[in-house]
């Protein structure tokens, strides 16, 4: 009946509303009754406040004014909606938009109060879901949210897991929804992928990403995390393609920006790169992953200051940027501050405790400041967690080495060689030629003869040390012949595994800048 | 200018404000006319502002400021200056609680009482915008009262409130971190201090770098002093191990970029964390002929200084000490560190109580409290808190209870609460002053479960100082087994830490122990450790409280004659500078020894003797009345009965008895033979 009535006055603004004339729509609405009027009338009035304090903030009296701009509309909004809210004539739009005001005005706990009345009132409105989702900072909060039992919930669930790197409970979810009939919905299948991103599943995250594009190949969301796979795999032809195809769809989007910069980044034009990342912050300044991407550009660029203004950026729009407190790190690393970075590198532990580039970071650091014992451990955790780089191992056998304990730096390069041909990737490791090297030393000195030479065999296979195991043959040769019996008692601590190719096709080596990775 | 300061500021200044008042209650014309009008007061013949003077010069930046705005924004400037106006205006009608009513006036109106308190309390809070020379005027302002006058500087919680708001509005205002970094300190709070320390850095590091005139050079250098600025908070919370490692970072690169003036900050601080283990003065040496050659006399003086007190504690001969003070204190005065000059002054009273010149400590102490005076000239109204002070005023307090004077040592120490209150940086330092003195209270008291809870406090202010009180404790207690063992360990550690002054208090509490187990021959040569050490670190007040033990050694080994000659040596400096405590025994000391010398002389000598015993009994006790020792009292008393027995004069020796019985139903017997009591 109401809607009826405000027929006329709602279509109008709606129109007013829809090319931006947000005041106007308002004026028009003003005295209307019905519900979705109501609605429109505030939502324009916010939206209005909204545009005023962005077009404020260029030019405001000083510098100290700069974060002072502030919607001024918001405390009105606040008051006229608190009182509606108190006598329950809120609709479910109304609630969302009452606790959007509420959260712009940092009263983060009645936000969430009312965001989750909203989603009682209207399950179906995901908006009202995601704000929640930037409203809830750990798993403990979560808990104590009592939600709708609609299947609304579920999509709920599954991205505010992904958010809190939860993975394995989001795809966990995600795998339900398909089964209980989503198998269609690119949304899922892109946030698995964003998923598997996450966990550093990089084959599996770009082969769904290629059957996204497949299904849905105007789709420029997401684009920015398939473009970041595809730049720690170098895949330059693949993500140019990509680059290219976004921008004829829409230049002047984020995502799009964002894509050519990793572009121009993987062909090392960084100051290109960091001009795009920038044009990507201008189209949305809460863009953070772009901060932290410029960050790594200019790092490329040995800018250490303008990184860290960067990294600092990112940081004060996001706390929980793992990436940019690593990206810190790696500065004042590079500034040869290794004590100092130590700071950032452990925040980044911090929010990440089972990624191993952090701890190989911080067992560097120590290890640079002859915290040995210290370094040790991380090395170790970092092997623990599942190394991403495989260098852990080395890293903690040439401790060993250093602290002369023989046997534990034998240990960690048997496992070390182990890992590699375990996992089966046809990649050159530097390293493996110094650990045949040690341990063939360590088996003469263990006069284990028949390992010894199987180890010398194998370094001959390296350029830099073939010289070293041919001499070490020839020594063995030389003392067995002389009748020392090998103590054959002894059992062989490792076998080496028999698929041996001397001949490796030498690849390119993951090297730990490419963190260029953003995570929702 | 001279026109405008001198001439006519009364009329100035209302013409001002008119002007204003026409601008505010008027339209925006009205401002723009009001700087059309201020741009001719530079033009004709005889202008009414010169050009080059201050006043000129102000007002020409403000106009430039002015025509460099754009159009909404000079809608914006009169917007603000209508509500400033208002506010002023509002704060004239109303004097109380204007915070609250003038700002949210237009909710107000609208509707106030729905308005939770919520909302209301963070806006007051944001307590508006601030202009960069106002924020930094804030600033500066909190910082030096952090520094010189915790008590006066805001709350710690509102102070960081303040300055969250000051980052909200703008982040990149990168010294509100540094102060947010001082304020985290004054609460302890490792884990925010050193977030604020490395983002004040890291917003420095920009800084550093846009600047074209630092260019490069700028922003290394920053790098440096953040190093350095790191090892500092760890050294202050106590993280050695830490600090040496930011430490070293920190002279690496400055050694490879040839900061010498940042490697001699590093030499310090070096020199500051190597104390914490060993006492090696070649570095500071090193560091104090660097530092002069540098022409850093904050930091040379400062080495100066440390060289000093390091010297003391190895027993270096006043006069060298006194003549180093004094060659800083000239450089001091030709740079007016009046924070150094406080610190040498302070310094000056320790080292002469060190060697138990209380007079001159004395002076010294009240030297530097009647300095706050020529403070108060440079740097305004405020008072000085600082290190020095404390320090200097936890001297007096002692000084004045050593002299029995207990009431003004209260009223020092009630000072020193309402200056550095409790949870402030100093307060420890008054805290175990005052423990201490109520501790020695108790003991003359002889209050001892007093005493002993009292040495939980101490302990835990100072460890070793506790320990010590705890032995004594215990002795008194007659538990002579545990003393002996608390005692031997402390010995063991003070030697390790070379803590020379404990390991002599010790040796002659250990001596104690001996004599009154009845064993005076082990004591001897404890004693003459004692001794020995004491002359050799010129600890007059220890080396004469050593022979005093020494004395009674002896007279208890039954050579009292020696006993007499021997104090002869000691009383002089005790009488004049000893506590009134150590007098009173003393006194009692000689008399005994008279008494037991005059046995074998002849009767009229002897009597004379004994006369001159009683007087000097009579002394004794005065000395002891000032500081209520009941049980010496007691002994004294004791004495005087059976001295006036022997002399026959049985009225005086009724009264010493009576006085004796009184204050023995006071005084419970602890079972020591009275005799054996210094």
């Amino acid at each position: 009946m109401e809607d009826a009535q405000d027929m006329d006055a709602y279509t109008l603004a709606k129109a007013y509303f829809d090319v931006k004339e947000y005041d106007r729509a308002a004026h028009f609405l003003h005295g209307c009754n019905s519900k979705k009027a109501y609605f429109l009338y505030m939502y324009s009035r916010y939206l209005s406040g909204e545009k005023k304090k962005d077009d404020e903030t260029v030019d405001s009296l000083g510098p100290l004014e700069k974060g002072q701009v502030k919607n001024e509309a918001l405390r009105e909004l606040r008051v006229e909606l608190s009182k509606k809210h108190q006598a329950r004539e809120l609709d479910g739009f109304g609630l969302y938009l009452y606790g959007v005001v509420l959260r712009k005005l940092d009263l983060v706990k009645e936000a969430i109060d009312v965001f989750v009345e909203a989603t009682h009132v209207l399950p179906l409105h995901w908006g009202a879901w995601l704000e929640l989702c930037n409203l809830i900072t750990d798993k403990e909060m979560l808990k104590f949210l009592s939600l709708p039992d609609t299947w609304m919930k579920e999509f709920f669930l599954a991205h505010i897991y992904t958010e809190l790197q939860l993975i394995e409970e989001a795809l966990q979810k995600y795998q339900n929804l398909i089964d209980v009939g989503f198998s269609k919905s690119s949304y899922i299948v892109s946030q698995i992928a964003v998923a598997y991103h996450n966990i550093r599943d990089i084959d599996k995250a770009l082969s769904i990403f290629n059957e996204l594009r497949k299904q849905d190949p105007y789709r420029i969301e997401n684009m920015d995390t398939f473009s970041n796979l595809l730049y720690v795999r170098s895949m330059k032809s693949e993500l140019s393609y990509l680059a290219h195809n976004l921008c004829e769809i829409d230049k002047y989007r984020v995502e799009t920006c964002c894509v050519i910069g990793n572009y121009y980044s993987l062909r090392s034009q960084h100051e290109k790169a960091a001009l795009y990342f920038q044009r990507a912050l201008k189209l949305n300044p809460r863009y953070l992953g772009a901060w932290t991407l410029m960050g790594h550009e200019y790092m490329e660029m040995k800018n250490t200051s303008a990184a860290i203004q960067a990294y600092r950026h990112a940081i004060e729009v996001n706390k929980r940027d793992y990436r940019a407190w690593y990206g810190l790190g790696q500065t004042y690393e590079i500034l040869k501050m290794p004590f100092y970075c130590l700071y950032y590198y452990r925040r980044a532990h911090q929010l990440r405790p089972n990624d191993s580039r952090m701890l190989v970071a911080l067992g560097e650091c120590y290890e640079k400041l002859n915290q040995l014992v210290e370094a040790k451990k991380c090395y170790w955790r970092a092997y623990a967690v599942g190394d991403v780089e495989k260098m852990a191992l080395v890293k903690l056998a040439k401790l060993h080495e250093q602290l002369t304990e023989s046997e534990q730096a034998a240990q960690c390069y048997i496992k070390y060689i182990q890992d590699i041909y375990s996992c089966g990737e046809i990649v050159e490791h530097l390293e493996e030629s110094t650990a045949f090297r040690y341990l063939a030393q360590y088996y003469f000195k263990c006069k284990l003869w028949d390992e010894a030479s199987t180890c010398a065999q194998k370094c001959c296979a390296f350029n830099d040390t073939r010289e070293e195991g041919k001499a070490l043959l020839r020594q063995i040769l030389q003392l067995r012949n002389q009748g020392e019996t090998p103590s054959t008692e002894m059992p062989a601590p490792f076998f080496l595994p028999a698929s041996l190719s001397a001949n490796n096709t030498p690849t390119r080596r993951v090297s730990p800048l490419n963190l260029s990775s953003v995570t929702p | 200018m001279r026109r405008c300061s001198e001439g006519l500021p009364k009329i100035r200044t209302s013409i001002f404000s008119f002007r204003i008042k026409l601008m505010a209650e008027g339209e925006l014309k009205d401002m723009e006319q009001f700087f059309d009008d201020l741009s001719d007061s530079f033009s004709g013949t005889e202008p009414e502002v010169h050009k080059t003077s201050v006043v000129g010069l102000f007002l020409r930046h403000m106009i430039l400021a002015y025509s460099k705005l754009s159009f909404s924004q000079v809608f914006k400037l009169y917007t603000a200056l209508q509500q400033y106006f208002q506010n002023g205006e509002k704060k004239t009608v109303e004097d109380a609680d204007m915070e609250l009513t003038n700002r949210e006036e237009s909710e107000r109106k609208m509707e106030k009482e729905e308005l939770d308190v919520s909302i209301r309390e963070e806006e007051v809070s944001c307590s508006g915008p601030l202009s960069q020379k106002q924020a930094e005027y804030f600033l500066s302002q909190q910082a030096s009262l952090l520094k010189n006058d915790e008590t006066k500087a805001l709350t710690p919680a509102s102070l960081q409130k303040e300055l969250n708001n000051l980052l909200k509005f703008n982040p990149d205002f990168a010294e509100a971190h540094y102060l947010s970094y001082l304020n985290n300190l004054r609460v302890q709070d490792v884990f925010s201090s050193t977030h604020s320390l490395l983002h004040y850095f890291d917003r420095l590091i920009l800084t550093g770098a846009e600047s074209k005139s630092n260019g490069e050079e700028g922003y290394g250098r920053s790098l440096r002093y953040a190093a350095l600025n790191l090892a500092a908070l760890h050294c202050r919370f106590g993280h050695y191990q830490q600090a040496e490692l930011a430490l070293q970072e920190a002279i690496r690169i400055a050694q490879e970029s040839n900061d010498h003036v940042c490697l001699q900050h590093c030499l310090s601080w070096l020199y500051v964390l190597g104390q914490k283990r060993s006492d090696s003065y070649v570095l500071l040496e090193h560091s104090v002929k660097k530092a002069v050659h540098f022409g850093l006399p904050y930091l040379a003086s400062l080495g100066i200084q440390s060289l000093v007190q390091q010297r003391a504690f190895a027993g270096k001969t006043a006069n060298k000490l006194m003549d180093a003070l004094k060659d800083s204190d000239l450089l001091h005065w030709k740079h007016s560190l009046s924070e150094l000059i406080d610190i040498s002054i302070a310094q000056k009273t320790a080292i002469w109580r060190l060697y138990g010149r209380s007079t001159m400590a004395l002076q010294q102490a009240q030297m530097l409290l009647s300095m706050n005076s020529l403070e108060s000239v440079n740097a305004g109204v405020q008072q000085n808190n600082t290190e020095s002070f404390a320090v200097a005023l936890c001297h007096l307090a002692e000084l004045h209870a050593e002299q029995g004077c207990f009431a003004a040592a209260s009223e020092v120490l009630k000072h020193l609460k309402e200056r550095f209150p409790p949870n402030s940086q100093h307060a420890q330092l008054w805290m175990l002053c005052d423990q201490k003195i109520q501790f020695d209270r108790a003991m003359n008291d002889g209050k001892y479960h007093l005493a002993d809870s009292l040495v939980t406090g101490i302990t835990a202010l100072n460890s070793i100082e506790g320990v010590y009180r705890k032995a004594i404790v215990l002795q008194a207690q007659n538990q002579m087994s545990e003393a002996h063992k608390l005692l031997q360990k402390l010995l063991v550690h003070c030697q390790k830490i070379r803590n020379t002054e404990m390991v002599i208090s010790v040796l002659l509490s250990v001596a104690e122990l001996y004599w009154r187990s009845s064993s005076p021959t082990i004591a001897l040569p404890v004693l003459l450790q004692a001794l020995a050490l004491s002359k050799e670190y010129r600890l007059q007040y220890l080396a004469s409280e050593t022979v005093l033990n020494l004395a009674f050694a002896q007279l208890i080994l039954g050579i009292p004659e020696q006993a007499l000659s021997l104090l002869h040596m000691a009383i002089e400096p005790i009488l004049a500078d000893g506590a009134v405590l150590d007098k009173g025994r003393a006194m009692f000391l000689v008399a005994k020894c008279q008494v037991a010398s005059a046995a074998s002389y002849d009767p009229l000598k002897k009597a004379e003797a004994l006369e001159a015993a009683i007087e000097n009994l009579n002394e004794a006790k005065n000395y002891f009345a000032k500081v209520d020792c009941k049980e010496q009292i007691r002994d004294v008393v004791y004495f005087q009965a059976r001295l006036y027995h022997t002399l026959g004069k049985t009225q005086e020796r009724n009264q010493c008895a009576m006085l004796f019985r009184q204050l023995h139903q006071e005084l419970p017997s602890h079972g020591v033979p009275l005799i054996n009591h210094l």
